[in-house]
């Protein structure tokens, strides 16, 4: 539970951060359901770096970030290690990098996928309340700063709180930071956002 | 043939062997050396890793390693692609610490396996070498008797490839590592053990980085 819980919460990072840019400035969550149901396509890259006490330096993640309306989504990483997730009429699949090319990751773990992605596109559409896991709140400052703290004790033990950080001047996320513990913490900078484009033909079909 | 019964027939054929033969070099002493892949300082390491069983890939992780050979600690890390961490646990003098396991990583033996594995892989074996020889197949190898049982190989092949091999007192083989030729041994890791369940590691190194000796610096 408390793993679906924590697959759940990574997966709907990157969709939280698209929706936020349209309402920065706003203290208001209604707001931001408001906005997020605007947004039919977007993509962005992304810089994720994660620190943890075993680590020196934090690990550098990169990769690439699709959505389409109502419910498609991939979610891909390019390195260190590519993995592809892709949500789109109902399916996910999950695709992992061995021997030199992507194969279909058919463990049990592709379907608790399903579940999340499913989820994901209903935040798409604006059901930003309908996880109970998490409680949001707004912090205004220099910039706008969305806190989100486990609601219930799903997530002990693996999360203390999310904060997302939006620029006031420009109305633009610039990061957001998942803090594990006191020693360990997430941090993703979501670059070259660009919403309701069309996305590249074929970004949710099968890895062939 | 059904390629899941490979590993089950492999573990048939493993279970009826005995400890490989070595035949002694007439000229071994003094010219032929034991290979010692094995780390000289701490170290930490990235790895990609892919873990298989019957033969199918089941799942690749990232792997962080911090290996200390003067005081035999490690610490490690398993994390999936998204960056999750799916397990940590360290191993020092005084015993094993698990900081985090989620399921299906959440038993101790998973943990103690690990970590032995990790340990044949990165620690030089404090015992002494037994015998050095040659094997049927032509592989040099330094035979040391273990401490908690059993016997363990370190041999270098044709390739420059070294090979680690851990038996049981009877001979039965648990474990067989192979690290890649050439400068690093550690760049690429393929771990194959030979349990019930029967499972293989196949590692890739992203980065590695010496780290100061705590002990020494006095911090």
């Amino acid at each position: 539970m408390r793993l679906q819980a924590l697959r759940r919460l990574i997966l709907t990072l990157p969709v939280l951060l698209m929706v936020f840019p349209a309402a920065a400035g706003v203290n208001d969550i209604d707001r931001l359901r408001t906005d997020a149901s605007r947004i039919t396509s977007l993509s962005a890259d992304f810089v994720q770096k994660k620190s943890m006490k075993i680590l020196s330096a934090p690990l550098v993640s990169t990769g690439k970030f699709f959505y389409a309306a109502p419910d498609s989504i991939r979610w891909e990483y390019v390195k260190p290690i590519r993995s592809i997730v892709i949500s789109d009429k109902g399916n996910s699949k999950r695709y992992i990098a061995s021997g030199g090319k992507m194969i279909e990751d058919k463990t049990g773990g592709a379907q608790a996928m399903k579940i999340v992605l499913d989820e994901v596109a209903g935040w798409m559409k604006g059901n930003f309340t309908a996880n109970p896991t998490f409680t949001a709140s707004v912090r205004e400052g220099p910039e706008t700063q969305i806190i989100l703290t486990p609601a219930g004790k799903n997530m002990a033990g693996l999360i203390e709180k999310i904060e997302i950080t939006v620029s006031r001047r420009d109305a633009v996320v610039k990061t957001v930071r998942i803090v594990e513990s006191a020693s360990a913490e997430t941090r993703i900078d979501f670059l070259h956002a660009v919403v309701n484009q069309p996305l590249p033909p074929g970004t949710f079909q099968d890895i062939p | 043939m059904n390629v899941r019964l490979l590993p089950i027939l492999c573990l048939l054929l493993a279970s009826c062997s005995s400890l490989p033969e070595i035949r002694t070099l007439p000229d071994a002493a003094g010219k032929t050396t034991c290979p010692s892949p094995f780390v000289v300082q701490k170290t930490r390491f990235l790895h990609a890793m892919e873990a298989a069983a019957a033969g199918e890939t089941r799942t690749v992780m990232i792997g962080v390693t911090v290996a200390d050979p003067a005081s035999r600690t490690l610490a490690c890390a398993l994390m999936s692609p998204e960056g999750m961490v799916l397990f940590e646990a360290s191993r020092n003098s005084s015993g094993m610490e698990i900081s985090r396991a989620l399921p299906p990583f959440d038993s101790s033996d998973f943990a103690r396996g690990l970590l032995d594995d990790i340990g044949l892989i990165f620690f030089e074996p404090p015992e002494p070498v037994e015998r050095l020889g040659v094997l049927d197949t032509g592989l040099t190898v330094c035979r040391r008797r273990l401490r908690d049982g059993g016997w363990l190989d370190v041999g270098k092949d044709r390739d420059g490839r070294v090979q680690i091999r851990r038996y049981s007192e009877g001979g039965r083989l648990k474990r067989s590592v192979t690290l890649a030729g050439g400068a690093d041994p550690y760049a690429a890791i393929d771990l194959q053990a030979w349990e019930w369940t029967g499972y293989s590691l196949s590692m890739t190194l992203i980065e590695s980085e010496i780290l100061p000796d705590e002990a020494r610096s006095g911090k």
